[in-house]
């Protein structure tokens, strides 16, 4: 089994790690090189001028600022959010449950489309700011069933016996249920942070200065016209590293960096058994 | 029971219901109460869009001077400019403190997203967005104008643009004025009547060693080529690799080489005839027999078995590669491309070489003028600063040389023998690379001698320019023909359908090409062609093309 | 506690509405923070999702985004064309063929790749080295992070005609695969793919979804001899249920509208006749028209669809399972 399981992973990982390999060297290898089309999963020419190129001359460190905000202060809002949301809906004898959890479904299936969202957000005055990037994803429905999932398939007892010693609903939750929940705390904001990370559409539709882009805007924005961007470098035949295929490399990378960064810490709390036998113990 | 459960539920719905009543109430009665950001004359707005902008548009712009707003000066008023998407930071260029030190005028600028551009413009617009100028695209100034979102600028270019009125001609000016001769719009020209936009760029080293000893003049010549370096390289080597379109442009690019359609007749989607009669791309004489041909080529193996899928990324990339012996290219292809050429490949400019213009079996070949206007600035009637933007703009017209190109001895030299701009690298491309995106109008006679710098910066795009543009200009200028449709004003069919339909048509091509489908299907693709608006968009042509030639 | 609402429940069976009115305002009162609870999400849902709902006419009106003050004025100003938009949809005779399409496309995708995120998870539970199993955690979860847009770009220099992989079917004396233009091929294409960004991605999910799973019951199965595979069939599964009950009803929920942006950046007008899905078709249907209403009928129709399917998938599993989503 143990053999089985090491053998799959590692086909599996490599499958996923090769190809991302393949990025990750274009954005420090030689430009000629780039442009021709040699790099495979190892760079080849060493340089590190692209990746200086986009830190310093592009517009990446605001882009980064923004996206760390919105995905800071999102995560913080959509969890508290979340959480208070999934709890009383955990609850199998809470009254209005299930119309509840219904609104929740329509809404995560009917959208209104792209034009009233974006009044609202206007009306309510938060246009590009970045509030508009946070407060219409505060909840995404998917998230909260898992948080509720999770809830449901905690042991009943240990909130009973704190009822009974007189616990209000907030102080069970507080100091019982999420204690139990680092898990799915952990991931679900993991999930969040991702969301934030990765919106696009709706961070481009409701900003628009160009200093309140998001990474995501940022590098859609490289990737359309990054032919134009460089043409000017490489004419002159005197930045001849920096190439379009270059820059979006350096650029996709660099802004990776931040969410596999984060990852180790979450799977920390993603060890099976430690938390709840811990609470019990 | 269950009734009682029901009823529970019925209520909690008509709760909620309630409270989305509410909200929708309010959030409808917001923006007359919040609008300070907008602060547009909504009701204006609504007037001109009922009346179709016909009674309200000319009482205005018929009106005495004293209507024409006061200037509020440079430093009292900040403009917001609103452009394309481009890659770099417009707000940290260079090119904005440079603007200030030579206008005086504060102005924040901001560019349209990558995708989704047109969207975001109406919504943003229609919504009442702040911006006072707007550069955009012909069918978004043809949208815009159409919905009386933009300000008629007769007087106020009267008042504070002579050099605008002086610099723009007669012809691109009617390009962005509507039939009573309100002109909404400043136009763009583009700065070269007469360029071969899209050529093929070739490895003249390779065609020598497979026996090929003269660049091929005529598609016969072209089709034999291929046919040679086929049978030598065989399976090795992509012959001829294209189409060179930008994966942004998605289908709305030609997907066949222009040279390769210059030699069966076929310029444009739309052309006239000697009659004067509007047609289109697929009832051309020469349109079978260019399918054929590409057919032909494809199924011999001639052409990039991935011809459907390449994007100018894929494309140059396999030139740059020595993997493709031919290429679709333009000059910014070359740009990319050759300077990796000459340093992975090991050869020099004398071992490439361009196919500029290939003649047809009866001898002719037709390359369509790039005379045409590319965009247009545009200021919106919610604007409160409608008489400084036109100010400004004539500002920057004023220093066209110095914004654009630079300072003679720093930024170029005029060359000894006939007086054209050499740029001086790397200054240049520092300091003015990105001066095209502030550009808004131009003295277009005087910017048709200075554009050409920016192709100079580069020698691998002045060497392809060279070598097509300005030899087929000494050479045959006779290939060129007029674009009849190039100062057309944006209507509306056009604009609504034409990109859909020139889309749906390069698909059919490559369906064709990839054997999915053939030629066969001509008279149902022209029927499903004609039912999604083609029908409208001709009889728009013509009408006019048959007003304004008469 | 428990026991006082089944009994209450039992007894509302009897007393009528007027019992379960007022059973309901015990329960309020009782616990008045629950509701206190759930009020920043309702508020959140209300205002971003419920009242943007409206724009939903624009579907049934000749929209005009510049009739009126504003773009929701415009809605209430343009007229009623009744189901003409839909008609516009449903009545090309391209329709079958991509609606086909898409169901085809996305039911391979449901077959294919929504085991695999499980089977990872229980896999990467096995593995006991920790700096092995983070660095598998992490390298699936990694592509996740690409836009379509890069991942085009990394694959096609992998499996265009001429890239990595066909240099190496050719110098073994193979023949070159078009991966992305034989129709033949193409839709294993779009699967891959797809499992190579997703699958990472869900396998979180499910690692959450384990670590809820209560430790003494598999000391108790190893005591009572059970090997892995028993263990994971009858612990581990049953743990799983939930999470893997919800994903699905949500996947097939969603089978009309997931796939659209891999698609417009993969296929091609070569293989249309495989890859052609209802998104891509009205995308191009409508391109350069800002056909708003045409968009929202699309989206109204994928919404409905989607709503049945749920419900329907919700019941079933109910029934089935006994697992439902509310």
């Amino acid at each position: 089994m143990s053999v089985f399981a090491y053998t799959v992973m590692g086909l599996l990982s490599l499958i996923a790690i090769l190809p991302c390999l393949h990025v990750i060297s274009k954005a420090i290898s030689s430009g000629p090189e780039v442009t021709a089309g040699n790099i495979y999963f190892w760079p080849v020419g060493f340089q590190l001028e692209t990746v200086k190129y986009v830190l310093t001359k592009t517009a990446f460190p605001t882009a980064l600022k923004n996206s760390l905000i919105v995905t800071g202060f999102g995560t913080l809002i959509s969890m508290l959010t979340t959480i208070t949301t999934a709890y009383p809906l955990s609850k199998p004898d809470f009254k209005g449950r299930k119309v509840i959890t219904l609104l929740y479904v329509i809404s995560m299936v009917f959208f209104g489309g792209m034009i009233p969202a974006y009044m609202v957000v206007r009306s309510l005055g938060i246009l590009d700011t970045y509030a508009a990037c946070i407060l219409p994803f505060a909840i995404v429905q998917f998230n909260m069933f898992i948080v509720k999932n999770y809830f449901e398939s905690l042991p009943e007892s240990i909130e009973e016996s704190a009822r009974v010693d007189g616990a209000g609903d907030m102080r069970i939750l507080v100091s019982i249920v999420c204690p139990m929940s680092k898990p799915v705390i952990a991931t679900v904001s993991l999930l969040y942070a991702i969301n934030y990370w990765n919106n696009y559409f709706h961070a481009m539709m409701y900003t628009k200065s160009p200093d309140m882009n998001t990474l995501q805007v940022y590098l859609y924005n490289i990737i359309s016209n990054s032919q134009d961007f460089v043409e000017n470098l490489a004419s002159g035949n005197f930045m001849i590293n920096i190439t379009s295929e270059g820059m979006v490399a350096a650029a996709v990378t660099i802004s990776l960096l931040p969410m596999i960064i984060l990852y180790p810490f979450v799977s920390r709390f993603m060890i099976q058994g430690i938390t709840i036998g811990s609470v019990k113990g | 029971m269950k009734k009682m459960k029901k009823m529970k539920q019925l209520c909690s719905i008509l709760l909620v219901m309630a409270m989305l009543v509410m909200c929708i109430s309010a959030c409808g009665s917001k923006p007359e109460s919040g609008n300070e950001e907008g602060s547009s004359p909504a009701s204006e707005n609504v007037e001109t869009a009922a009346g179709e902008g016909e009674s309200a548009a000319p009482a205005e712009s018929g009106g005495e001077k004293a209507d024409v707003p006061p200037l509020k000066g440079p430093g009292n008023v900040t403009l917001k400019r609103l452009g394309y998407n481009v890659a770099w930071d417009p707000t940290s260029d260079l090119m904005v403190d440079v603007l200030k030190e030579s206008t005086g005028y504060d102005v924040e600028y901001f560019i349209l997203p990558a995708e989704n551009a047109d969207e975001k413009l109406v919504m943003e617009v229609s919504g009442g967005a702040d911006y006072d100028i707007i550069q955009c695209s012909p069918n978004q100034f043809q949208t815009l104008m159409g919905q009386g979102a933009l300000v008629p600028l007769n007087d106020l270019l009267e008042a504070y643009g002579p050099n605008i009125l002086a610099g723009v001609t007669e012809e691109s000016w009617r390009a962005c004025s509507d039939e009573d001769g309100n002109i909404y719009g400043i136009p763009y020209k583009y700065p070269y009547a007469q360029e071969i936009a899209s050529f093929m760029a070739c490895r003249w080293d390779m065609m020598q060693e497979a026996g090929i000893d003269a660049m091929p003049a005529t598609i016969d010549e072209f089709y034999d080529c291929l046919v040679t370096l086929k049978e030598y390289y065989g399976d090795e080597y992509i012959i001829f690799s294209g189409p060179y379109r930008a994966p942004s442009e998605g289908n709305g690019t030609w997907i066949f080489p222009r040279v390769i359609a210059a030699a069966f007749g076929i310029y444009n989607d739309w052309m006239v005839d000697e009659n004067g009669k509007v047609y289109y791309m697929t009832e051309a004489e020469g349109f079978t027999d260019m399918i054929e041909f590409l057919t032909k080529c494809s199924n011999e193996g001639l052409l990039d078995p991935d011809w459907a899928v390449n994007t100018s990324t894929t494309v140059c990339e396999k030139f740059a590669g020595g993997k493709a012996i031919i290429v679709q290219m333009n000059r910014n292809g070359l740009g990319t491309t050759v300077p990796a050429m000459l340093e992975t490949l090991d050869i020099g400019y004398e071992d490439l070489n361009y196919v500029n213009a290939l003649k047809g079996s009866d001898g002719t070949c037709k390359y369509m003028r790039t005379e045409a206007i590319n965009f247009v600035t545009v200021v919106l009637r919610s604007s409160e600063n409608a008489a400084d933007a036109i100010n400004w703009i004539d500002l920057k017209q004023q220093e066209q040389l110095f914004l654009n190109i630079g300072v003679e001895g720093t930024h170029f030299n005029y060359d000894e023998n006939d007086g054209s701009i050499l740029p001086i690298n790397p200054i240049f491309s520092d300091e003015r690379g990105n001066s095209y995106w502030y550009l808004d109008s131009t003295n277009e006679e005087e910017f048709s001698t200075q554009w050409p710098a920016r192709i100079r910066k580069s020698q691998a795009q002045w060497e392809g320019f060279e070598a097509t543009t300005l030899y087929a200009n000494e050479h045959m200028p006779e290939i060129f023909v007029n674009n009849d449709f190039a100062f057309k004003p944006a209507t509306e069919k056009y604009s609504k359908y034409n990109t859909a339909l020139f889309s749906s048509l390069n698909d059919y091509i490559l369906q064709i090409m990839a054997g999915t489908k053939t030629l066969d299907d001509l008279g149902s693709f022209q029927s499903d062609w004609a039912a999604a608006g083609g029908d409208e968009v001709r009889e728009e042509l013509q009408a006019w093309y048959t007003s304004f030639y008469n | 506690m428990k026991a006082l609402a089944k009994s209450s429940a039992a007894v509302s069976g009897k007393k009528g509405w007027k019992y379960e009115v007022r059973s309901f305002f015990t329960y309020v009162k009782r616990h008045p923070a629950m509701y206190l609870m759930l009020m920043p999400g309702l508020f959140f849902m209300i205002i971003y999702k419920f009242v943007p709902l409206y724009g939903i006419l624009i579907a049934f009106k000749d929209y005009n985004i510049f009739l009126g003050d504003n773009p929701i004025d415009a809605i209430a100003k343009s007229d009623w064309v009744g189901f003409e938009h839909f008609h516009r949809l449903f009545s090309s005779s391209q329709f079958m063929k991509v609606l086909s399409n898409t169901l085809i496309i996305n039911g391979l995708k449901i077959v294919w790749l929504f085991p695999l995120p499980i089977i990872c998870a229980i896999l990467l539970n096995e593995i006991r080295k920790v700096t092995f199993r983070k660095f598998a955690q992490t390298a699936i979860y990694m592509p996740y992070f690409f836009s379509w847009v890069v991942i085009f770009g990394i694959f096609y220099s992998l499996f265009g005609s001429y890239g990595t992989v066909n240099t190496v079917i050719t110098a073994l004396g193979g023949s070159r695969v078009g991966f992305f233009t034989d129709t033949r091929v193409f839709r294993s294409v779009l699967v891959f793919t797809e499992g190579w960004k997703e699958v990472g991605y869900n396998t979180v999910i499910y690692l959450a979804a384990i670590t809820g799973i209560d430790m003494t019951l598999y000391e108790a199965a190893r005591v009572d001899g059970a090997g892995k595979l028993r263990q994971i069939w009858h612990i581990t599964m049953p743990g799983l249920l939930p999470t893997i009950v919800l994903m699905l009803i949500l996947k097939v929920g969603h089978i009309l509208e997931t796939g659209f942006e891999q698609v417009l950046v993969f296929y091609n007008p070569g293989v249309y006749d495989v890859a052609d899905i209802i998104q891509t078709y009205v995308y191009r249907l409508g391109m350069g028209q800002m056909d708003f209403p045409l968009s929202t009928a699309l989206g109204l129709f994928n919404s409905v669809v989607a709503f049945v399917l749920i419900v329907g998938a919700n019941t079933v599993s109910r029934k089935l399972l006994g697992r439902s989503i509310w």
